[in-house]
């Protein structure tokens, strides 16, 4: 069994003004430190990234590491940030390393913005058919989606207006957050249009900042200063593309085809949830994720939003910190570390009392054709 | 145009038929699926062996989006692209630019219309199928 045991950020901010090697190595030493651990215990690095970012062979020596065991520098977005984790948990688990440090350091707002802007397009076989009509960015690419999603199953604006406000009445009792000034569904209805049916408040925001996670064996955790949190299920995988080709219905996710796998992992199933924390990259991302991992019926993630059913005191707190869409974007570790705050305890005015399983989801594969997920457990 | 397409060794041929205005798909010769966009194999039967099929240029409106911010330079906004569903391979969804005065509407009928860029470049647009005008790109297009 392996375990998660400490988190480490950096401030999360418009302009970090330093690098994004400064920045992971930053959060790597707080992570640590939460641990009760130094860099000298660490034996294994890893990270994802889209060429915007510091790979662990940069970050190892930069720390004075220059003997790892074992790395993983993971091509990828939001889609395989969960996998990072699931992948360091192997590492440890077959005995290559015994204390990995997963982090995503990312300057997003000042210098690589997701979706091209200070950069070329993504180079992908499947570009070429979508970006000559001026195709080309996450917030495009979801808001399709999201109107598939509203002229299947009637999801109205509304609904994605009330998963905004509700973040971000989380986002106020969060320090961390970037956007704490609560905000009403009228604030939701009167933000500008980005990508009809995405406003302004629909979209994450872009982040510089970085933030870590400590993975070794659950026995070493529970010898050292934090309560240790247990990678109770990690699983990641591949699906349809869903850019040019999709064979299937591009309103199901390849959280649909994960979620029972990572489940049986487990050995539990959705009810069994005190808190999730759902990659919202968009607002549309979380409703589509909240049917394809069993909360409510296919179609039924806007009015189980609406209910209040993911507020914090609702029968499922949905990202608690903010998430994305108004904590900061650290691109999925965000929504790992926050998970093992709310087990741990320590999530403050946010916390979900006597949490002891949660759900953390990456993007759920409408972008890259895959995803990945783990399910934390209390010790 | 901001971003020129970057035809690969799999596309090639199937720009310059859309250069000729003609659409194609692949068929596999082995089970008959058709596919889009070009690959060297078939994914139901694992076959190299395919030939290109011409059909109808139609579709079928499963959704789009109206842009309000420059996605790509030199776009004047708000633009509409739209995602058709064909209707010749209901298992690919393709995507283009909207020739309409009005904003689509819910599966709706549409057709393809080879927009002329230059010598080697035309590009697919969206037509509704029931206003189809013979020379779409010497008009604006739906905002
Ligand atoms: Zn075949």
């Amino acid at each position: 069994m392996t375990a998660i045991a400490g988190v480490g950020y950096t401030p999360f901010t418009k302009d970090s003004g330093v690098s994004t090697l400064t920045l992971a190595c930053r959060a790597v030493l707080a992570a640590l430190e939460d641990a009760g651990l130094t860099a000298d215990d660490v034996d294994g690095l890893a990270t994802h990234r889209v060429g915007d970012s510091a790979p662990p062979t940069l970050v190892g020596p930069a720390l004075g590491l220059t003997d790892l065991a074992w790395h993983l520098d993971q091509f990828g977005g939001g889609s395989v940030s969960h996998a990072v984790v699931g992948q360091a948990a192997l590492a440890v688990a077959a005995g290559l390393a015994e204390t990995v440090v997963c982090y995503r350091a990312i300057n997003a707002r000042s210098e690589f913005r997701m979706g091209g802007t200070g950069r070329g397009v993504p180079a992908s076989p499947e570009v070429q058919y979508q970006a000559p009509y001026g195709y080309v960015a996450p917030p495009q690419q979801y808001a399709m989606y999201a109107r598939a999603h509203m002229l299947k199953y009637g999801t109205k604006a509304e609904h994605f207006g009330h998963l905004a406000v509700t973040q971000r009445a989380n986002a106020a009792k969060n320090p961390r957050a970037l956007m704490r000034t609560p905000i009403t569904l009228d604030d939701y209805l009167a933000s500008r249009w980005i990508a009809e049916p995405f406003r302004l408040l629909d979209c994450c925001l872009e982040t510089d900042g970085a933030c870590a996670v400590v993975v070794t064996t659950a026995e070493r955790a529970r010898s050292l200063r934090r309560p240790p949190v247990l990678i109770s299920a990690a699983a990641w995988g591949g699906g349809t593309s869903h850019l040019s080709a999709p064979d299937a219905d591009p309103t199901v996710t390849a959280a649909a085809a994960l979620a029972p796998r990572l489940y049986a992992q487990a050995g539990l199933g959705p009810e069994d949830v005190d808190v999730a924390e759902i990659y919202d990259c968009f607002t549309y991302s979380v409703i589509v994720q909240l049917e394809d991992y069993g909360f409510c019926a296919k179609g039924e993630g806007g009015p189980y939003v609406a209910s209040g059913a993911t507020a914090l005191d609702g029968p499922l707190p949905v990202n608690t910190h903010g998430g994305f869409l108004s904590e900061g974007y650290v691109h999925g570790v965000n929504h790992i570390a926050e998970a093992v705050s709310q087990l741990r305890g320590d999530a403050g005015d946010r916390q979900v009392p006597g949490a002891e399983v949660a759900l953390s989801t990456a993007q759920p594969g409408y972008i890259l054709p895959a995803t990945s997920a783990l399910i934390l457990r209390r010790s | 145009m901001a971003y020129r397409p970057e035809p690969d060794r799999d596309s090639r041929e199937w720009w310059e038929r859309i250069a000729r205005h003609e659409f194609a798909v692949q068929r596999c010769d082995i089970c008959g699926t058709t596919r889009f966009p070009a690959r060297a194999f078939c994914p139901a039967c694992r076959s190299e062996a395919w030939h290109w099929q011409d059909v109808e240029p139609e579709g079928r409106v499963e959704s789009w989006i109206v842009n309000h911010q420059a996605f790509v330079p030199g776009r004047r906004q708000p633009y509409v692209v739209v995602m058709v569903r064909l209707a010749a391979v209901p298992g690919c969804l393709v995507y283009g630019n909207w020739h309409g005065e009005r904003p689509p509407e819910p599966g709706e009928r549409v057709r393809a219309s080879f927009d002329r860029i230059d010598e080697t470049l035309t590009l697919v647009n969206w037509t509704p199928a029931g206003s189809l005008d013979p020379h779409p790109h010497q008009r604006t297009s739906f905002r």
